[in-house]
């Protein structure tokens, strides 16, 4: 039989033999007579079964759960009857009522218990939801990283193309005078050799083949190739200190060195009308990578030279370095076009440019922070609109 | 499953609802209005200020001509949202469901919430709700505030479930409940209990045992 409120209860149950012996002998007494309280299966619980007695039975719900026998008159049976049913009605209600709230309690309990469940199985879920969030969030930020060091990979290739079209007018300017040059000459000692068929003739023929003019000219000439072949040298040397933009090594150097190179390179560049100027003192050694400061500088200049150009008149660049106990100020001055507050404002924002789309990408001052910041240093830029634009670089040198 | 052994079957109907849809008063109403061969008294368990804490318990019976001894005891729940976990230990077991539901327009959310309860707590104690007979009751049709029959059949036209109406207060519509969910109980255990095959009861012979020869349904 299950334990539930609601089933059939016996009438052991109701009344435990305390209580029958109680309400039994309590009976007895107002009967004055032996009585019996048999359950339903007429089975004796209290007292003895008289011989030839009435029987009633004990109804609480349809059938009886027990007889009540004694050898009385039948009325004084039923009020008996009526009592005793009376105290199993009040049983039956009060075994229902705390067996049902126990129940419902431990159904409570039971409900709190999977409602904790699943607060901790929704707890688990949010955060294994977190973490992979987090993963997504990583491995986006590595993409975008990725795609940024791929454009920044290829402003500099710009950069590089840019510069190679620069070096090439740079060389070529003189690779054809040289060549021309040495043309002139070949015809020049053509003349010379015809003086050995006109020996005869004596200084009169060297007269005649005005080889005075073509030994001063030869000498003119070769000085002017020389210069020329120097003015390659020179392009080569400095071309070299950006070849090796990308080593990682880093060297004692001096800045104003890394200053003429970036000079040098843009010098052949400039447009008409764009004079540098450069007023270094003299620097301490720092360390650092040349490569990324040269290239920097070279952007920096680049950027000073497109300012006066765009305010579409004459102007000069003063480039000027000096130090102090701290470290290396460099400063490179424009009276270009100048910036307004908000080119200023977002200036160092990697991809923002003022340029026509294709012509930039908008990463030379952002990269340049970069690199300023990789030497634990400070960029800083001040501009007036129409006026022009000073860069400040602070590099700290190590104590 | 009807609870049994050879001599007895019982049947436990439960009547559900939202607090004060009139439950006890349906139970009240049909102890006056059925004549069984055998009625118990009702039992009324511990109420506070007219709402039931516990449960009122009704029971009834008749006796098929086999001999079988047919007992149905019909059940209260607590409707106050408090009482959720005697609600779920007296639906325990059962075997049929009347769903008493208020119909005052205002009650509606009441009687969603209270609908709702009943679906989960049946999982919960583990019947299968799809399965369970059971008839839909909106009761308290006399007052002014009540949405009427024709609203009510249209809005739940896709519901499986019988649907009645009645003023238990009045004794409208009690009986007639009851006698839904009498034929439904029936259909859904007569095969499995062998009512027909065994104990010679069909369906009408079920129900007038159950409502008794005086009962005007």
């Amino acid at each position: 039989m299950n334990d539930s409120f609601d089933r059939d209860w016996q009438l052991g149950e109701l009344l435990d033999e305390r209580q029958l012996a109680q309400a039994g002998s309590a009976l007895g007494e107002l009967l004055g007579r032996e009585l019996a309280i048999c359950d339903a299966a007429d089975h004796v619980l209290w007292g003895i079964l008289p011989p030839a007695a009435r029987r009633l039975p004990l109804v609480i719900e349809l059938e009886p759960l027990g007889w009540l026998v004694a050898d009385v008159p039948e009325a004084a049976l039923h009020g008996a009857a009526a009592l005793l049913t009376q105290i199993l009605r009040t049983q039956v209600r009060f075994k229902m009522a705390s067996h049902l709230h126990v129940q419902a309690m431990s159904e409570d309990f039971e409900t709190l218990r999977l409602e904790h469940a699943r607060l901790l199985e929704s707890e688990a879920r949010y955060k294994a939801l977190a973490e992979q969030l987090e993963k997504r969030v990583k491995a986006q930020v590595a993409q975008l990283e990725e795609r940024q060091q791929m454009l920044y990979e290829a402003e500099k290739l710009a950069s590089v193309g840019q510069l190679a079209a620069g070096v090439a007018h740079e060389v070529n300017n003189p690779l054809g005078f040289v060549r021309s040059n040495l043309s002139t000459f070949a015809r020049y000692l053509e003349r010379i050799s015809e003086l050995k068929g006109q020996l005869a003739a004596g200084p009169a023929a060297w007269t005649a083949l005005d080889l005075d003019f073509v030994v001063a000219d030869s000498q003119d000439l070769l000085q002017e190739s020389i210069k020329g072949i120097d003015r390659i040298a020179r392009i080569v040397a400095e071309l070299k200190s950006f070849s090796n933009v990308d080593r990682a090594s880093e060297e004692y150097t001096d800045i104003n060195e890394c200053l003429r190179h970036a000079a040098g390179v843009i010098d052949g560049q400039l447009p008409p009308g764009v004079n540098l100027r450069l007023e270094l003192l003299p620097l301490p050694p720092l360390v650092c990578l040349p490569g990324h400061l040269n290239q920097m500088l070279l952007n920096l200049l680049r950027n000073a030279a497109q300012a006066i150009a765009d305010a579409g008149r004459p102007g000069t660049i003063v480039v000027s370095s000096e130090a102090d106990d701290a470290g290396i100020h460099i400063r490179i001055n424009d009276d270009g076009i100048g910036m307004s507050q908000e080119q200023l404002d977002r200036a160092f924002e990697p991809f923002y440019t003022t340029r026509p789309v294709g012509t930039g990408a908008g990463l030379g001052l952002s990269s340049a922070r970069n690199i300023v910041l990789a030497h634990s240093g400070q960029i800083e830029l001040a501009s007036t609109p129409k006026a022009g634009t000073t860069v400040s670089i602070f590099l700290p040198v190590a104590s | 499953m009807p609870d049994g052994d050879a001599s007895t079957l019982t049947f436990k109907l439960v009547y559900y609802g939202p607090a004060q849809s009139g439950k006890t008063t349906n139970l009240l109403r049909l102890h006056e209005q059925l004549a069984p061969e055998l009625k118990g008294e009702m039992m009324t368990l511990e109420t506070q200020g007219d709402r039931t804490l516990f449960f009122d318990l009704l029971p009834l019976g008749f006796r098929a001509p086999s001999g079988l001894l047919i007992k149905f005891r019909l059940f209260t729940v607590p409707g106050q949202v408090a009482h959720d976990g005697t609600r779920k230990a007296v639906l325990s077991r059962a075997d049929g469901i009347v769903f008493v539901a208020d119909s005052q327009r205002s009650q509606e959310t009441n009687n969603a919430e209270a609908f709702k309860t009943l679906a989960d707590n049946c999982s919960r104690v583990g019947l299968d709700f799809q399965a369970m007979p059971l008839v839909v009751q909106f009761n308290k049709q006399d007052l002014p505030a009540a949405v009427p029959p024709e609203e009510i059949r249209g809005r739940f036209s896709a519901a499986p479930w019988p649907l009645t109406f009645a003023s238990a207060l009045h004794g409208n519509g009690v009986v007639a409940t009851f006698e839904l969910l009498l034929r439904a109980t029936f259909r859904r255990y007569a095969a499995d209990s062998e009512l027909s095959s065994r104990h010679a009861l069909d369906e009408e012979s079920f129900v007038r045992g159950a409502l008794g020869p005086a009962a005007a349904s």
